[in-house]
């Protein structure tokens, strides 16, 4: 079966429509089938019902998506209570290793990001990789900073990449590719993106699979959570009335 | 490949800039497997065909993924097809 891609962090300003068009419809012409936008926590359902519809017509499918930046281990499980149903996709931004190793437990939790520009506040170690491969959270990897670093703070970074990777694979972590950015000239193809991947040694499968089935299964999974016939982890309901 | 840019990009430019990305990324001795070679330049719809050796294909994909400039103009270069002969990769392009 033919891959379908999926970038599951683009970042324009949602208030701009303008942004959010060029970004849809860059998204569309280098062959992704699904993006997640970042949304505010405020959106309203005019503007959502806005940017579905140009994903609609960029023959787009469009995620909602969340980042969460807590100071806290309760402040991240009091956001999760607060968001978890209202959007498909949460992030959390670790820039703690109490905030890493609650978001790693946590089974609400979809995607752990870690700073690009500070190496002492990467927490994915080994300790972090066995607490998320029992809760289904991915390690997430963002290409901008790879895109806009250049010399000693690229190299430093391509060796944390290199060494999380790894840990990741060793410990069954999905991890998935995305942009981060809300620039259109800074958005690649996502073969292009697996290339990338391959910087930090990860092989052209596991990269391929960082762009597209890991994050459309995230998707997925998740909408069948949220949906209103979701009872349990495969129970959910089929029919409903008098004569079941 | 398609050069992604508003401004106007000469093939001189172009290919400082790849060998340039390459050498950041892959050092001299990363950028002398390549072998990379123009073989031609549409200036007007900005795509360009280049020759590279197939051992250095990723390493030659990954440097020119990591392009944001081409002297101080803001670019982006996308690698529209790959193949082993000009021809079919001219074919491959039309269709």
């Amino acid at each position: 079966m033919k891959r379908q891609y999926a970038d599951l962090h683009l970042t324009p300003n949602i208030r701009d429509f303008q942004q959010v068009s060029v970004v849809v419809n860059k998204a569309a012409q280098l062959g992704y089938h699904l993006i997640a936008l970042l949304f505010p926590p405020n959106t309203t359902q005019e503007e959502l019902k806005q940017i579905q519809t140009a994903c609609k017509e960029a023959k787009l499918d469009l995620a909602t998506r969340i980042d969460l930046k807590p100071r806290t281990p309760n402040d991240l499980t009091y956001n999760l209570r607060q968001f978890r149903r209202k959007f498909e996709i949460i992030a959390v931004l670790c820039e703690s290793k109490n905030v890493a190793r609650q978001a790693a437990k946590d089974h609400r939790v979809d995607l752990l990001s870690f700073p690009s520009t500070d190496f002492r506040q990467r927490f994915f170690d080994m300790a972090e990789a066995e607490l998320a491969s029992e809760s289904q959270a991915s390690l997430e990897i963002n290409t901008r900073p790879l895109l806009t670093l250049e010399g000693p703070a690229r190299a430093r970074l391509l060796a944390s990449l290199r060494k999380e990777a790894a840990i990741a694979k060793g410990f069954k972590v999905p991890i998935i590719i995305s942009s981060g950015t809300s620039n259109g000239l800074l958005m690649r193809k996502p073969q292009e993106q697996a290339v990338l991947a391959q910087l930090f040694d990860l092989d052209r499968e596991c990269a391929l699979d960082a762009v597209s089935r890991n994050p459309i299964g995230i998707v997925t999974r998740n909408r069948q959570k949220l949906s209103p016939k979701f009872i349990a982890p495969g129970i959910r309901l089929v029919k409903k009335g008098k004569d079941c | 490949m398609q050069v992604d840019s508003t401004e106007a990009v000469d093939q001189t430019q172009l290919m400082n800039a790849l060998w340039n990305s390459i050498t950041k990324l892959y050092g001299e001795h990363g950028a002398s497997q390549t072998g990379l070679t123009l073989i031609e330049y549409d200036p007007d719809k900005k795509l360009a065909v280049i020759r590279t050796n197939n051992a250095a294909l990723n390493m030659t994909r990954a440097s020119i993924a990591t392009i944001t400039k081409i002297e101080e103009k803001p670019v982006a270069i996308h690698v529209l097809a790959i193949s082993g002969t000009i021809k079919a990769l001219h074919k491959n392009l039309r269709q």
